[in-house]
């Protein structure tokens, strides 16, 4: 993984969501993420740190609520942390908006306590009725930040974006 | 004074505020202050209201926002006045009713200490107790924002509205009420 590679599909994807409307964003800080969140305060995106992904996803309810375009970062760890503000704040009222979710716990995980979430994150998305959006090529970032846009605020869907590790693997 | 009070003293201060209501007695109070007005009711989430009424916050700048908290809402939700104090809305008043008891559960206690108005200055923030609907209402007005304002109240009477809200009609009027 060259440091370029990286930064180029992170800058792309803060590109598109903040050219499409994207506002303000939360998140709890993340290795991965942190190249995006710094893309998109430099596109005047404010990004506010919560103190967890549940905060994370209720701040962005919120904001979708007043009328806003939100977005939030997390990692799939935080996606535990977030079910029951999904399942019970999100999906029945129907506030919509573009989650991008950083997978750990995939091919490449060294770490053993990663891996269940990792296993089981996208499986939960599934059974709570979200479906979801993966991220493998790096050329294909804008394009998913415009597909999930709209399915937030057209479709009125959680649109997550689901960042597999073959974007940073090397082939 | 009852919880209901509590909220209508909260809605003569900031009458044209923009309210998010945490679930159960919250909602159900704020639901009977106002006439089922268009507020963002949480049916669930619990401990995720004041995170909520921070995105609204967010959003609505040129609004006032109040956020009604229960007590068990806001100790499972705790991380928020963190979050308060770090982003530091200057539209945003959390209001916690202090019963000290999960009421929708049926009454438990609530086993830690009731001291969000502590906390809250030991945070950085604004903050505030009253005992009575007049010392609530005038907090409601006075204190900064963002600010924590702890409603201790002794009727423990449920308010009455169910707090089961149809989550796409209150999104649909709180988007109506929240429009520029």
């Amino acid at each position: 993984m060259t440091e370029v590679a990286a930064t180029t599909w992170q800058a792309e994807l803060a590109r598109a969501l903040a050219d499409g409307g994207v506002e303000a964003a939360a998140w709890v800080p993340d290795k991965r993420l942190a190249p995006v969140a710094e893309a998109l305060d430099a596109l005047a995106v404010p990004v506010r740190t919560l103190t967890r992904e549940e905060e994370c996803v209720g701040w962005a309810a919120g904001f979708r609520a007043a009328g806003g375009t939100p977005l939030v970062l997390m990692q799939c760890s935080g996606l535990g942390n977030s079910l029951n503000a999904i399942g019970s704040l999100v999906v029945p009222y129907g506030l919509g908006f573009p989650l991008i979710l950083s997978m750990r716990g995939a091919l490449g995980e060294r770490n053993p306590a990663q891996m269940t979430l990792g296993r089981t994150a996208v499986p939960m998305l599934e059974l709570l009725g979200v479906q979801v959006f993966r991220l493998r090529r790096p050329g294909d970032a804008g394009m998913l930040a415009r597909g999930a846009l709209d399915v937030a605020d057209g479709a009125r869907q959680l649109a997550p974006i689901v960042l597999e590790p073959e974007l940073d693997l090397a082939p | 004074m009852n919880p209901t009070q509590a909220v209508a003293a909260l809605l003569r201060a900031q009458p044209d505020a923009l309210f998010v209501a945490s679930l159960g007695t919250a909602t159900s109070a704020l639901r009977s202050a106002s006439d089922d007005g268009p507020h963002l009711y949480m049916g669930g989430s619990m401990g995720s209201a004041l995170a909520v009424a921070m995105g609204v916050a967010e959003k609505r700048p040129e609004r006032r926002v109040v956020a009604v908290l229960g007590d068990g809402e806001s100790v499972m939700g705790a991380g928020s006045l963190w979050s308060l104090a770090g982003v530091r809305p200057a539209n945003l008043l959390a209001v916690v009713l202090v019963d000290g008891h999960y009421t929708i559960t049926g009454g438990q206690p609530l086993g830690v200490p009731a001291v969000f108005a502590d906390v809250a200055r030991t945070l950085g923030l604004a903050a505030g107790v009253a005992g009575t609907a007049a010392d609530a209402q005038r907090l409601a007005r006075e204190l900064a924002r963002p600010g924590v304002l702890e409603i201790r109240y002794d009727e423990r009477t449920w308010p009455g509205p169910s707090p089961f809200v149809d989550a796409p009609v209150v999104r649909a009027r709180f988007e109506a009420a929240a429009a520029p």
